[in-house]
């Protein structure tokens, strides 16, 4: 444990800069929005920074990523294959808990199964990781539902917290030590952590009531989605309500559903392309031919709930698909985020 | 799990011969540039390749090759992207293979049982595989009986393989049906599950394969548990839009499985347990 005086925490980030391309929030001037994305100037990063509009995730799974290239013509009748993985050192920097802990639903998916995904190892494997606990929650806000915030807890290689004039540097790996005792900084004590743990209670105490008291609620729809004893008319009535613009996908920090294509790049030469795929599209399913076993809305959007909160889908992530960072609450223009949707559940169990 | 798989980049292979089987559907015969694949590359009977067409794309195939002694090969109908730009291809020309995927069909499960084999159409394609690889090893199982469905004689595919299975085996018996009679056909008319009704075999130690479109599986499902035989004793394999075929896409989830790595061969009972349409 060590502590960083709060003007000079941004060193931590340009000392990273040295060996890794830092990731971090960043406020754009625009529209005033915040992005979680490469900078080029550390001192861009804010830390007070409200959540980011999308997750982190594209640092390990981009939107659309070339994973191949080959080259093909019927003269020649050659076919050379060259695999393209992306092998830069990333830092992600100000991270959030709950982003983080879509990150590590996303490791132990995309690296803990039968198979190992090779473009996301190589995403992954260099990788730094520099977590802030969240003092101040936002309005959609409800990682104290889905055990995912606002401290993070595991995962991390260094976790920083807000003491006031100072920020507490906690290191959560070797990787972490290393780096920390490498800049000589001021060593922390049991009182450092105590007054962590009064920002982390003072921190869950303001969340929304609509978050604490949902809390006892994701668990309880959660054995009702596994079960599957919930009324076609539930079902039905989120169905309606979905426009199947795929955005709750898009900015869920463990949704990595995708999709595959090959592209020409001149006149021999195809590129393969991974992109972002969405459960709530219709022809997510459809197979060659045109039979779609899953053509309903209703059926689909029942699906990513499925996937986000059965017991089943857990052994992908060791935990619960959703990590309360309310975004798909935040993006959906039909109000059916993940919240909502245990709220009509809920509705549909207590009526 | 530890087998031989191609995982991530596809392996180049070269078309070595093609045929026509029936009207849009050709079966072509692979085999790997690098030779030292040949001898590695170990199917199980019910797995599926991801194949990539140069320029195309890439798309799941089933395998109806027997695991042994029988020439690696593929056949696919033309019905989308992938396939169609498949059948265009020509003797020589090269593909990349990704694979085997997929469970494979419970062969050790099943030994010493009668099977039924109940296919529409293309259907046959992935049951091929388990069939002849059977009919290699017929003292392991007990009778065996084939019931091949399809819309006219013309489309009754691997044709050298039905005078094979309909020459008289001992405990092996192959029915044929087609939807519309024509003349000259002198077999029987009418759905495939009629077959059933020339099966004399007795249902308490048998298992049925069952593979062809929906509306002919649920079909047929009834009229093999109205004789009796039980959910768990109906292999199907099921087919569904693939885009990695390793887990990780999630195109083909059926309620908390995934097809690519969970199956493609399902029994009955679990497909019933999957709350989704097949």
């Amino acid at each position: 444990m060590y502590l960083i005086k709060k003007s000079d925490v941004l060193n931590l980030a340009k000392e990273l800069s040295k060996e890794y391309q830092v990731f971090g929030p960043v406020i754009q001037k625009e529209t005033g929005q915040t992005f979680f994305d490469k900078v080029e100037d550390v001192s861009e990063i804010s830390l007070s920074a409200p959540i980011p509009s999308v997750p982190p995730k594209h640092a390990v799974f981009p939107q659309l990523e070339t994973i191949m290239k080959y080259k093909y013509s019927g003269e020649s009748r050659k076919a050379e294959i060259e695999t393209v993985f992306d092998t830069s050192s990333k830092a992600l920097f100000g991270l959030r808990a709950c982003d983080l802990t879509g990150l590590q639903c996303l490791d132990r998916f995309f690296m803990g199964q039968e198979f190992v995904d090779e473009v996301y190892v190589n995403h992954r494997k260099r990788m730094f990781i520099v977590t802030n606990t969240c003092n101040v929650p936002f309005k959609n806000c409800f990682c104290v539902c889905t055990d995912s915030g606002p401290a993070a807890e595991e995962g991390y290689d260094l976790n920083l917290t807000d003491l006031g004039d100072h920020y507490l540097v906690e290191a959560g790996s070797e990787k972490g030590k290393a780096f920390a005792e490498k800049l000589s900084l001021e060593a922390a004590n049991d009182s450092h952590l105590k007054q962590k743990k009064e920002v982390v209670d003072k921190s869950i105490a303001s969340f929304e009531t609509f978050a604490t008291d949902s809390k006892a609620w994701i668990s309880r729809v959660m054995n009702r989605v596994t079960t599957g004893f919930i009324k076609e008319d539930v079902w039905n009535y989120i169905g309606d309500q979905c426009f199947e613009c795929g955005a709750c996908t898009f900015v869920c920090p463990s949704c990595s559903c995708f999709n595959i294509v090959d592209v020409a790049n001149g006149e021999t030469s195809h590129d393969r392309l991974r992109t972002w795929d969405s459960c709530s599209y219709e022809g997510y399913s459809r197979m060659a031919g045109g039979h779609n076993p899953r053509k309903p809305v209703e059926d689909r959007r029942n699906k990513r709930f499925f996937c986000k909160l059965s017991y089943s889908q857990m052994k992908k992530y060791l935990r619960p698909g959703c990590v309360g960072c309310g975004r798909c609450d935040w993006v959906c223009p039909g109000d059916i985020g993940l919240p909502n949707v245990v709220t009509y559940i809920r509705r549909e169990i207590t009526e | 799990m530890g087998d031989f798989k191609i995982v991530t980049v596809p392996e180049v292979a070269t078309i070595d011969e093609i045929r026509d089987e029936i009207k849009d559907v050709k079966t072509f015969y692979l085999s790997f540039e690098n030779k030292a694949l040949d001898s590695q590359f170990k199917i199980k009977s019910g797995q599926f390749i991801m194949l990539t067409v140069f320029g195309a794309g890439e798309a799941a195939f089933s395998l109806p090759p027997s695991p042994e002694n029988d020439r690696f090969h593929i056949t696919v109908r033309t019905v989308g992207k992938v396939s169609a730009a498949l059948h265009a291809l020509k003797v020589g020309d090269k593909v990349g293979i990704r694979g085997p995927f997929g469970n494979g069909f419970p062969f050790e499960e099943i030994k010493g049982k009668n099977i039924i084999y109940v296919a529409g159409g293309i259907g046959l394609i992935p049951l091929r595989s388990s069939i002849v690889h059977v009919l290699q090893h017929k003292q392991d199982f007990g009778r065996v009986a084939v019931c091949l469905g399809a819309r006219t004689p013309e489309d009754h595919m691997y044709k050298e393989n039905l005078k094979e299975w309909q020459s008289g085996v001992p405990g092996f018996e192959c029915h044929l049906t087609v939807d519309i009679g024509v003349p000259g056909w002198t077999g029987e008319v009418g759905f495939v599950h009629t077959l059933l009704n020339k099966v004399d075999i007795p249902m308490d130690n048998t298992v049925a394969f069952v593979c062809g479109p929906p509306v002919m599986f649920n079909t047929v499902i009834k009229e093999l548990m109205g004789r009796g035989l039980s959910d768990e004793n109906i292999i199907s394999t099921l087919e569904r839009h693939m885009k990695c075929g390793i887990g990780k896409c999630q195109h083909c989830a059926i309620g908390r499985t995934l097809v690519c790595t969970d199956g493609p061969v399902y029994t009955y009972r679990q497909i019933k347990t999957l709350g989704e349409q097949i």
